[in-house]
């Protein structure tokens, strides 16, 4: 049974993901991960019958992902990412924890609001000392139109 | 200096060939028409074939004209298409994307058909239809069905068009070398995206926009060989772009493509562009395919698919598979950008806007920048049309409109 307080440290580590990542603070989101942290989102097709992989990079990979991003021409509307801890299955010094996932994204003229994508979190945080970090993250995506596409990872 | 609304309306100053009537992306008369004049004598990319690797696997594809079509893999191997339509009473009779069905049943009666088009159950049919009519009469409708080219389905819902291969012409023949070993999807992904689906063939035509993208400034226009790249038209509205060495290092994050396709120099990237809305986009490891299904004057459904060689090993896949969503996924660098500013376009072009014309205008001797891709197109489009892209109204000059 995992301690209340391990329960609590992993719920906030989620959720200060989720707020790190829509406030495009990505200095803050790579330092709630492991050295070792990879990213991944993933997606199953129904129409090929195949498991897809729509973005694979370790935590270097990352890094590059965000530093480059200013030298591309992206989609400005802001994303809100919706998470609700749904299990954790703590084994030693990690636990594997499944979230809910809802992205909304909002119109920068006028501020509608809509739907972007709908998923799961797949994560292997690693426990010490009472802080949590996220080593893994595995974004299972079930919404697979996402119209022009998003350059910042969910 | 800025122009005032005469300015504004009135023609560039070009040859008529060199730029279009905005109204060709935003009218739905000009849309409808293009739908049963483009679209449903052309031959359209339905699937790959490694979608159908079993007996009774099947495949949906909505053909650009509208048509519902189940594209399905015999008992006997052969790929056919039929029109999804149950003749009994017009209902949809497969609703998954894919799947493997030796019947395809419609739920409605359960009037099922086998994989070669005949009906094979009427349920209570005797009772019914006495002698009147009979699993004979109730055939599915086929649509002329190949696999060519890559191992891609393409299909044709008119029983009186040109062939494949005349369609085609030599417009895949660059592209013949690349294509010998048996190729998979590992990619598909639809994006519905609020455009006139002419202007993201006409984002694959041409090369100018490169200026949009950082990753191909840095790894291609910035390279040596890039200006000599050139294009070639072919008949039907086809036309190819030739190949120079992308140099994938130049950007942070990215490195030399490990992983090649079989015969193509080193960094090599050929593309095809087939009249009215696909493309076939080569990048040194991974083959792209982009079928265009036009919904309305202001939206189209294009589907993306990525795909690598059957005898990959499993880390030749990983590789490809991060080749391809380095720009091309949902999350890549030049896909996004490139469906944002088609979607720009559609913003801008909306009826009502007051644009008037798009310029076609470029001239380098047929390489990289020049914009004889669209010209080419359009060309193609205004003969099958029987309507001049810069004119499709046949209404003349503006000072013409004006005095009429």
């Amino acid at each position: 049974m995992i301690k209340s307080e391990d329960r609590q440290a992993i719920e906030e580590l989620v959720y200060r993901s989720c707020l790190a990542l829509d406030a495009r603070d990505y200095k803050t989101f790579l330092g709630l991960c492991d050295p070792g942290f990879r990213y991944t989102v993933t997606t199953h097709s129904p129409e090929i019958r195949r498991e897809m992989v729509w973005l694979d990079h370790d935590r270097k990979g990352m890094e590059t992902l965000f530093a480059n991003l200013p030298k591309h021409n992206s989609d400005h509307s802001p994303i809100t990412r919706h998470a609700t801890v749904y299990t954790v299955d703590a084994a030693g010094d990690s636990a594997e924890v499944v979230s809910a996932l809802q992205v909304f994204r909002t119109q920068l003229d006028g501020g509608a609001t809509e739907l972007f994508a709908v998923g799961r979190f797949h994560d292997t945080v690693k426990l010490a000392n009472g802080a949590a970090t996220l080593a893994r993250r595995i974004v299972r995506l079930e919404t697979r139109q996402l119209g022009y596409g998003h350059h910042i990872p969910f | 200096m800025s122009k005032n609304a005469a300015q504004w309306s009135a023609p560039p100053k070009f040859p008529a060939s060199h730029y279009v009537d905005s109204r060709i992306y935003t009218d739905q008369e000009i849309f409808d028409e293009e739908k049963e004049k483009l679209f449903r004598p052309a031959w359209s990319i339905a699937c790959h074939e490694s979608e159908l690797q079993a007996p009774y696997d099947y495949r949906l594809f909505t053909h650009p004209a509208g048509v519902p079509l189940i594209i399905v893999r015999g008992d006997d191997q052969k790929v056919r298409a039929f029109y999804n339509i149950c003749p009994h009473r017009g209902n949809t009779i497969l609703y998954d994307p894919a799947g493997n069905a030796k019947r395809m049943t419609c739920i409605f009666h359960q009037w099922a058909y086998d994989t070669r088009g005949n009906c094979v159950e009427i349920t209570r049919g005797e009772q019914g239809y006495q002698d009147r009519f009979c699993k004979e009469d109730a055939a599915l409708r086929e649509a002329r069905c190949e696999v060519a080219y890559g191992g891609f389905v393409w299909v044709n819902v008119m029983d009186e068009s040109p062939s494949l291969r005349e369609f085609v012409g030599g417009a895949l023949d660059i592209l013949d070398p690349f294509m010998q070993q048996p190729m998979e999807v590992f990619h598909f992904h639809k994006a519905l995206i609020r455009t006139n689906f002419k202007l993201w063939h006409d984002t694959n035509s041409e090369f100018y926009h490169d200026f949009l993208h950082y990753f191909n400034r840095i790894t291609g226009m910035m390279q040596p060989g890039y200006y000599e790249r050139k294009y070639t038209p072919f008949a039907n509205g086809h036309a190819t772009v030739g190949s120079m060495q992308i140099q994938y290092d130049k950007y942070e994050g990215s490195k030399e493509r490990a992983v090649g396709w079989p015969g193509m120099a080193r960094g090599g990237w050929y593309m095809v562009d087939l009249f009215p809305g696909m493309t076939y986009n080569l990048r040194t490891s991974v083959m792209r395919i982009d079928t265009s299904i036009p919904i309305s004057p202001n939206e189209v459904l294009i589907e993306f698919r990525g795909l690598g060689l059957k005898s990959d090993s499993a880390e030749e896949r990983k590789q490809r598979v991060f080749d391809h969503n380095m720009i091309w996924g949902p999350f890549g660098r030049n896909l996004h950008e490139d469906l944002l500013g088609v979607t720009g376009q559609g913003r801008a072009l909306r009826p009502g806007t007051d644009s008037r014309y798009l310029l076609h205008g470029r001239e380098e001797n047929n390489t990289i920048h020049d914009e004889v891709g669209m010209r080419h197109y359009y060309a193609e489009w205004s003969k099958r049309m029987e309507r001049p892209a810069y004119d499709p109204y046949r209404e003349g000059k503006p000072e013409v409109r004006a005095a009429a």
